[in-house]
């Protein structure tokens, strides 16, 4: 009887307590928070930033020949280069690029390929531009790019389009195949950079095909080889 | 050994010798009850220690009641002021969006005006860049003109100064003296070379001039 009322007490003030409920902790002291969906914005603004860096690093060549003004377009690599087409700079006597915000800028013929439709430029003054990346991995088909370029010498355009394939560039003098694409490419474009989506240069843009709709580019890995300085010739005078 | 088992009616038995001859009974007379107090005393004891320590705990309890209370109003505000700088700041982020988007398309404007005057700039250039060339050819040309004319003027002295020499050479053979042709002869072949690269340097200079004009 005496153990009974015991172990009912017991159990009484164990139930009691864990019907116990124990006191608050200190309260966060961080503030309120607010989840915002930036996505659209930040896509328009990287989409625009892609769009904007592209022209920042194209620029305008002009080439003061013999007898004759040559303009195409190019674009600024690190190191003060400037990569163009062989055939926008023939017989230079005089050469100098205008950028997109309206600065013009001398430059030194660095070399022309002997077996690709490239050319290097020097800047010959110390200036700050915008540089462009190159993609070292190859194209893939179908896969978007886009051309930036001063077609006939006019303003600056981007022209996007699609990669079709490649097509042997031995039926076109170069060492290796070349990119097809089907953004329009008209004169001017010649020597602008091919940028992926990223806005990596993938290719040098250096001929139409008017009949195709389609165009052409080098390859960067042709460029690579070539930037190392072989292959390269100085241009011919007058 | 004493077996006080209270209730059972059997009597101890004590044992009398060692022979073991008989067993002697004896009657006693029953034992008291005690009054056994001291278990309701625990238990009142306990009941006493249990009522306090519930009554602590209440105690507790209850200051712990008031104390999730306040922290639940607490909460409660917070939470209400973190809504409304939730909206506040939804708000602000709207705004932001919408001025960013305005920036960009002013930016954007300001780009295209941007591109369009250095577009002006760079054909400006071509132009120039053209002119001095056309001006080099011009002063070049010029010079090269005024090279001729001054060799056709040279020409025309010489060929005044050997028209000379001949109305002299003439009246001369007229008047019976001898007359030596052979100076003459070096003349006139002196005056009609120099004449000769005077013309072609007037026919080239011509032609040049031509060719600027078909730019």
């Amino acid at each position: 009887m005496r153990v009974r009322g015991t172990v009912t007490a017991a159990l009484a003030a164990i139930a009691f307590a864990a019907g116990c409920v124990a006191p608050p902790e200190d309260p966060p002291s961080a503030g309120p928070t607010i989840d915002v969906d930036l996505d659209r914005s930040a896509r328009t603004v990287a989409a625009t930033s892609v769009e904007r860096r592209a022209q920042e690093v194209t620029v305008r060549i002009r080439s003061l020949g013999c007898d004759q003004l040559g303009l195409g377009s190019g674009f600024v690599l690190p190191g003060g280069l400037v990569v163009t087409n062989r055939h926008v700079l023939e017989q230079p006597v005089e050469v100098s690029i205008n950028t997109w915000d309206g600065r013009s800028v001398p430059t030194e013929v660095d070399g022309v390929a002997t077996d690709s439709d490239l050319a290097v430029l020097q800047l010959a003054e110390d200036v700050e531009l915008p540089t462009a990346e190159l993609r070292t991995d190859p194209v893939r088909t179908d896969e978007p790019v886009f051309a930036v370029g001063y077609p006939q010498g006019g303003p600056i355009t981007v022209s996007a389009g699609r990669v079709v394939g490649l097509v042997d560039g031995s039926l076109l003098g170069e060492p290796a195949d070349v990119i097809r694409i089907d953004a329009p490419i008209v004169q001017g474009n010649s020597g602008g950079p091919l940028l992926d989506a990223d806005g990596l240069v993938v290719g040098v843009v250096f001929a139409a095909e008017p009949s195709r709709g389609t165009g052409l580019a080098v390859p960067v890995a042709t460029l690579l080889q070539r930037l190392d300085g072989t292959q390269l010739r100085a241009p011919e005078g007058c | 050994m004493d077996d006080a088992r209270p209730g059972t009616g059997v009597e101890p038995q004590e044992w009398t010798g060692a022979s073991g001859s008989a067993w002697a009974s004896r009657a006693r007379a029953p034992l008291p009850r005690p009054v056994r107090r001291w278990p309701w005393i625990v238990l009142a004891a306990l009941l006493a220690i249990a009522a306090i320590a519930a009554t602590l705990i209440a105690v507790d309890q209850y200051q712990v009641a008031a104390e999730w209370q306040t922290r639940a109003e607490v909460y409660e505000q917070q939470r209400d002021e973190a809504a409304d700088a939730g909206a506040v700041l939804a708000a602000q982020v709207d705004d932001l969006d919408a001025l960013l988007d305005t920036s960009e398309a002013d930016v954007g404007d300001l780009e295209e005006r941007l591109r369009v005057l250095a577009d002006q700039l760079a054909r400006a250039e071509d132009t120039a860049t053209t002119v001095s060339v056309e001006r080099d050819v011009i002063v070049e040309l010029t010079g090269r003109i005024a090279d001729a004319t001054e060799a056709l003027d040279s020409c025309i002295t010489r060929l005044f100064e050997l028209q000379t020499t001949s109305v002299a050479a003439f009246n001369r053979a007229a008047a019976g003296d001898s007359v030596d042709v052979e100076p003459l002869n070096a003349q006139a072949a002196q005056v009609t070379t120099f004449c000769n690269e005077a013309r072609s340097a007037a026919a080239s200079a011509g032609a040049a001039a031509d060719r600027l004009a078909e730019r």
